[in-house]
């Protein structure tokens, strides 16, 4: 290894706590600033909203996905268990949001550690493969059901803006509360990068037998990381149903919208960093908003082909994501320079 | 007794269906271990394909399966040379590759066709048996037909040919393939071809089945996999069978729980199959390990 190379590896590991809450707090700021600019703009804001809680979920998905490095296709079960449960809950029993979001999110959890404990037996492709059959599982359950998911026709919430319901009457307001959500899951993959988990699952993605033989109990690392993102997913299925005040198996289950465009974000990105996911949410969502509207009428369905594709270049072409590639340019302009510090 | 005899034959032509969309799969995903998403959407292409030479050519929809098949044949080819041999040490990005690969696909299909459901006309669909009080699809039967031929021709092909030989041989060792002399990728690209021109074929048989629709592949991927997992990876009789099973459970189910359950109760089953032996019913233990391994 040369000593470019040896300083680069320390130096990212001892990252001191004020540097990376400092930069944490740097592009929540950047974040924060569209938002700001553009909240008397409707038609803007609700893009933004949308971008803040997808950056969120995407986030989520990455610390099992990315940090761990199992490719969950399943996480739609787990953003629609908070949808679903936040909405009927609501609607039965009246009880605010704000009281249930952490009780639905720890049985969220539950629920992600239960099925995850067999599956995560599975290594690579297979895994995968079983967490799409969960997602089709639940799919089909979820139509079963109709007197607590009220089946194909979904769930309506009624309006009644007020901050206990969790219902607003300008989007602006939706957009700080997704901003929240975004901003709790950055931040808690940025402690989670900083603890013994985090590096563990680290270690399990890079090389699961060595992980295990240096002593570290894979399964449990795994079911940790999968049940504190699947928790962090479920919130973002609550917001979701708020935000929409309707769902319905498809929104919640269609693979390219939900399980599978999680991973695709965080993929564009940059899987397994922290600002990966946020940045292709970025990228990702108004984009897929620009082509809707400019195809909606011409050619229904250019949009997802344009989005495939990106997602086929981006497997062969860009596998670190936009971010990994910024670092690799950022990398060659300081190399060009020295090696003077 | 007529009753559960009835629901079975219904259950063994469904499986027919399931093991023809799969047995491409079972080449492609059992034998060489690539995971190819987009399968289901090879099939649809075979659909419309046999679609479109009904209808501009006046070419029977059977018939049409010795222009169609090769086509789509040629397009796995490509998708293989462009897009999954350069991904063929990392098999989660082909499973992100291949999804992409889905979604273009699909939506393409759903662009020209403005989402209309298409089918080919004529009666042939409805037509019927009878075997004393069980009805039997004509259509069914001959896709059932078709696929125990295909079954019994590819075990042939890979036990007793040179090519298929060969083609095992890359699956368990890579390296020592190559040493022997055998082109790995040239292999990889006969595999896939065959493989995605099977996929193709069975979209033309389908055709006079389902209804056409862009969406059409994603009914099938899953149930594929769950057939080419349940039979055991590599094993083409195992394939088979697995096809067998989900169409029989999925036709018990629908009849005696409750149709909307019926294909949950074969994803649970899969579920069960895929945790306690992911190598599958009739495939070696370990077999789900070969070919990811060491693809180096």
């Amino acid at each position: 290894m040369n000593k470019t190379n040896s300083n680069v590896s320390t130096h990212a590991l001892i990252d001191s706590a004020t540097s990376v809450w400092g930069k944490y707090l740097l592009g929540m700021f950047a974040l924060a600033l569209p938002g700001v600019l553009l909240y008397h703009d409707a038609h803007w804001i609700n893009i933004i909203a949308f971008t803040y809680l997808m950056a969120g979920v995407a986030a989520a998905w990455n610390i099992i996905g990315g940090f761990g490095g199992q490719f969950s296709l399943g996480h739609g079960v787990f953003f629609s268990i908070g949808a679903y449960a936040t909405a009927r809950i609501y609607i039965s029993f009246d009880l605010s949001p704000w009281l249930i979001t952490l009780p639905i999110a720890v049985c969220a959890a539950a629920v992600a550690a239960l099925i995850s404990w067999p599956t995560f037996r599975l290594r690579g492709p297979f895994f995968a493969i079983a967490t799409l059959a969960f997602n089709e599982v639940a799919f089909v359950l979820a139509n079963h059901f109709d007197s607590l998911t009220g089946g194909p026709r979904g769930l309506m919430i009624s309006f009644k803006a007020s901050l206990g319901n969790m219902i607003f009457k300008d989007r602006w307001q939706y957009a700080i509360l997704m901003f929240g959500f975004v901003a709790l899951v950055v931040a808690v993959s940025v402690a989670l990068r900083r603890t013994r988990l985090g590096y563990y699952l680290l270690a399990v993605r890079e090389d699961e037998d060595s992980a295990r033989a240096s002593g570290i109990d894979v399964l449990k690392v795994k079911l940790q990381g999968m049940a504190l993102s699947a928790a962090l997913t479920s919130v973002g299925g609550t917001l979701f149903a708020m935000y929409l005040r309707f769902i319905d198996p498809p929104t919640l289950f269609t693979l390219p919208e939900v399980g599978v465009k999680f991973a695709l974000i965080s993929l564009i990105g940059g899987i397994g960093t922290i600002a990966g996911p946020v940045l292709g949410a970025v990228l990702i969502i108004p984009f897929e908003n620009y082509l809707r509207a400019e195809f909606a009428n011409s050619l229904p369905g250019m949009s997802l082909v344009i989005l495939g594709f990106l997602m086929v270049m981006a497997a062969l072409f860009m596998k670190k994501g936009v971010y990994g590639l910024l670092l690799d340019i950022l990398q060659k302009i300081k190399g060009k320079k020295g090696d003077a510090p | 007794m007529d009753q559960i005899l009835n629901v079975l034959v219904v259950g063994l032509l469904l499986g027919g269906i399931y093991g023809l969309v799969s047995i491409g799969l079972n080449l492609i995903f059992g034998v060489v271990r690539i995971v190819n998403f987009a399968q289901g959407e090879l099939v649809m292409f075979g659909m419309y394909g046999s679609y479109f030479a009904y209808n501009q050519m006046g070419i029977n929809p059977y018939l049409s399966v010795f222009i169609v098949a090769p086509l789509v044949g040629l397009l796995g080819v490509a998708i293989q040379r462009f897009v999954i041999q350069p991904l063929h040490a990392e098999s989660n990005m082909q499973i992100f590759a291949t999804f992409g690969l889905l979604m273009m696909f699909q939506n393409i299909m759903l662009a020209i066709s403005k989402g209309e459901a298409w089918s080919v006309g004529g009666t042939m669909g409805t037509l019927v048996w009878d075997i004393g009080d069980i009805k039997v699809s004509v259509v069914r039967f001959i896709s059932f037909a078709a696929v125990t031929l295909i079954t019994i021709g590819l075990h042939f092909f890979l036990k007793q040919t040179i090519a298929g030989k060969a083609i095992r041989a890359v699956t368990q060792d890579k390296r020592a393939a190559r040493a022997m002399g055998i082109n790995v990728e040239r292999t990889y690209l006969i595999t896939f071809g065959i493989g995605s021109a099977l996929a193709g074929l069975a979209g033309v048989l389908l055709t006079p089945i389902y209804a056409i629709t862009p969406g059409v592949g994603g009914n099938f991927i899953l149930a594929a996999f769950a057939v080419v997992v349940l039979g055991g990876l590599g094993s083409v009789c195992g394939a088979y069978i697995g096809g067998m099973i989900v169409g029989v459970v999925e036709a018990f189910a629908g009849f005696y729980i409750d149709p909307v359950l019926r294909s949950a109760v074969w994803f649970l089953i899969f579920l069960i199959v895929l945790i306690v032996r992911p190598s599958g019913l009739m495939g070696q233990v370990g077999a789900e390990e070969v070919g990811f391994r060491e693809q180096n």
